[in-house]
């Protein structure tokens, strides 16, 4: 038995050695240090501090409401300090937003990026295997751009015991090029479907859903794809990780334009089955994932592809100032493999392409005036492959507003 | 001889009185405002105190202006209501196996469970007149008054049982009400901000009150509020990735100048073949 647990039973009185017991449970024993907590709380109900560290507790636990009741508590204790003050009023934020039986959040951004290859397209003047050159209207070349962005979600709580909600999401980002206009592209995709809870007498946090998802993009301002399709997906939670297995299948459809004549080609059926996981890594540092395996069939067989992708983000959530208020800083790492399913005669006839992509990147999000921050964020990108007209590189760097809700 | 009579009249009441020191401790008082007494098996009532152990069979009561918290061997612990009557019924527990069981009566009144290694196993339950309350990894408030019990599931799986069936309660917030043991159990749904907060607050000291410990003026929390970096306990507001859109966009964009786009420049025009110097005649 952890002999600081043999303290609390043998001289409770010993409140350094309750709090000591308490600020070292182990994350996984949130329930440990709550009884803790309480039993000082009981020594002083005046201390915002113990209050505050409560309310945290059942927050992590899900209980929102006891999360509420305790930061909404220590908001009243006489030695409360402006940096607790602004966490519990941010948690109290977030909290109601969570017991709203419509909740919605998301970002608005918009901003510049500059890029060292706005096309995402090989050297200039690369020699084709074919004998020919590569049309030097889509090579690399710098350019800048104005964009907005944005992503929402919206969650209907249906208020039952089985935690069955209607969600939505969309997402939606639109770049317009300063010089080479042929690259101005917009992006919208919106997903919906409802979320069965499953009740068990020995899991809790199981779900599944349906949901559609329609997808439209423009590119040289003129409309270019079009996805139209369903998928499924699950929620597993274990402890503070969350994991959302799916599948999905999209018709793609794309159109040909003056500038893209042989687009149609790409047209066929997107099936892609991954893994999103999310959850807190240590301390304040999180992290968001997703891998995938997809195949692509399309109209023009050498554009069908089999394609294998693993992304992840490292939310890092610091306060440099010491007041509260919340700085994030995000790497993020890439890195996918296509294989394309026959050689493009135009390009290379005897060889099957395949391309290996890294990306990385660092994003700060640095808080400007309640939601608003600031954010920047620097990206590389790579593609390596075996036909030269599929290799290319990207440096970008990107800064603008972005509003959090 | 009077004096020998008088002294063995003490000695069998301070064997009586200590008998139930011998019992096996199930945990500890850890906090006691009063005025809160308990009954250990065979003894008499007496005012509880901070460090009382709390043995198999023990009753505690809390008068109007008394609140307790008992902290179990197995890490569970009661933060328990004024004018509440409790029964630790049955506890077992072997802390190298991690398991046994505990079973508690609440008689009237209320109290707040914060599960420990019993409770992780679902081997923790509390009997009212209305329901066995089966806890599963939780934390539950459970209030027993006149007019039945009423469960509130602070976290984890609390499966209620009665005479006419069973009611699982798997989400937060959320509550039952059992008016008898040959009630429907009601599904109450989510429970009142306010009413979580008023049980909140009838479980632990009112200001001014110490618990029976008194001095405990604060100390230097290493939590979320304080300092440059947050700790391993902080929450995270939801945070999304704010790139998806631009990644989307960027996928389209590489395909379409990979395959989309006319990537041949137009044919460059051959040279005229080169004849040999004796033209065709050679």
């Amino acid at each position: 038995m952890n002999p600081l647990f043999q303290g609390i039973l043998a001289q409770p009185a010993n409140f350094n050695n309750a709090l000591q017991y308490a600020t070292l449970a182990p994350s996984s024993d949130i329930e440990s240090a709550i009884s803790t907590y309480e039993q000082l709380l009981f020594y002083n109900p005046s201390l915002a501090s113990v209050r505050f560290e409560l309310g945290v507790l059942y927050y992590r636990l899900g209980s929102y409401e006891m999360a509420r009741s305790y930061f909404a508590s220590a908001l009243t204790m006489k030695d409360l300090t402006p940096a607790l003050r602004r966490r519990s009023e941010d948690l109290i934020a977030d909290i109601d937003k969570k017991l709203q039986p419509d909740q919605f959040s998301g970002y608005v951004q918009s901003g510049f990026r500059y890029q060292t290859n706005a096309a995402l397209g090989p050297a200039a003047g690369t020699a084709l295997a074919s004998g020919k050159l590569f049309n030097n209207t889509f090579a690399a070349r710098p350019d800048g751009n104005w964009f907005g962005a944005f992503g929402l979600n919206y969650v209907h709580d249906f208020e039952q015991q089985n935690g069955n909600t209607f969600e939505a999401s969309a997402v939606g980002y639109d770049a317009q090029q300063f010089k080479l206009h042929q690259f101005d592209i917009g992006v919208m995709e919106l997903r919906a479907g409802p979320r069965f809870g499953i009740i068990s007498d020995t899991v809790t946090g199981l779900s599944i859903k349906p949901y559609f998802v329609a997808t439209g993009a423009t590119l040289a301002d003129a409309a270019y794809y079009g996805g139209l399709g369903g998928g499924l997906t699950a929620r597993i939670k274990l402890g503070d990780v969350v994991l959302d297995p799916y599948t999905e299948i999209v018709q793609q459809s794309f159109r040909n334009l003056t500038l893209y004549p042989l687009a149609s080609g790409m047209s066929g059926t997107l099936s892609t089955v991954g893994l999103q996981a999310s959850g807190p890594v240590y301390a304040s540092l999180g992290f968001q994932s997703r891998v995938t395996y997809a195949h692509a069939d399309a109209n023009f067989n050498p554009f069908g592809y089999n394609a294998y992708a693993g992304d992840i983000w490292l939310p890092w959530n610091f306060s440099p100032l010491g007041d509260g208020r919340t700085w994030t800083l995000t790497p993020t790492a890439g890195v996918s493999w296509w294989q394309y399913n026959a050689p493009d005669p135009t390009i290379d006839p005897n060889t099957t392409p395949n391309i290996l992509e890294w990306r990385l990147g660092l994003g700060l999000e640095v808080p400007i005036w309640k939601l608003v921050y600031l954010g920047m964020l620097a990206q590389y990108r790579a593609d390596v492959s075996n036909v030269s007209a599929f290799s290319m590189h990207d440096f970008s760097v990107t800064a603008g507003p972005t509003m959090r809700f | 001889m009077r004096s020998s009579r008088r002294f063995t009249v003490a000695l069998v009441s301070a064997l009586l009185a200590a008998a139930p020191a011998f019992a096996q401790q199930v945990g500890t008082a850890t906090a006691v405002n009063p005025l809160s007494e308990s009954t250990p098996p065979g003894g008499t009532t007496a005012p509880l105190v901070v460090g009382a152990h709390i043995v198999h069979k023990e009753k505690v009561h809390t008068t109007p202006a008394g609140t307790v918290q008992l902290l179990f061997t197995d890490k569970s612990s009661m933060s328990i209501a004024p004018n509440t009557d409790i029964v630790i019924d049955e506890y077992v527990y072997d802390p190298n196996a991690n398991s046994g069981h505990m079973l508690v009566s609440l008689t009237t009144g209320a109290l707040r469970f914060v599960g420990g290694q019993l409770s992780h196993q679902g081997e923790a339950t509390i009997t009212t007149s209305a329901a066995n309350i089966g806890i599963r990894g939780g934390t539950v408030t459970v209030i027993q008054g006149p007019g039945g019990t009423k469960v509130i599931n602070v976290a984890g799986i609390i499966k209620i049982v009665n005479g006419t069936g069973t009611f699982l309660l798997t989400r937060s917030d959320f509550g039952a009400l059992i008016q008898g043991w040959n009630t429907v159990i009601q599904d109450l749904g989510r429970i009142p901000t306010a009413e979580v907060a008023y049980h909140q607050a009838h479980t632990t000291s009112t200001l001014g009150e110490d618990g029976g410990v008194p001095g405990f003026t604060g100390a230097n929390i290493g939590h979320c509020g304080l300092g440059s970096v947050q700790g391993t306990n902080c929450p995270q507001v939801p945070w999304m990735p704010s790139d998806n859109g631009a990644l989307d966009a960027s996928q389209i964009l590489g395909n379409a100048t990979n395959f989309g786009a006319a990537q041949i420049t137009a044919p460059a025009i051959a040279p005229p073949p080169r004849l040999p110097p004796c033209g065709t005649r050679c």
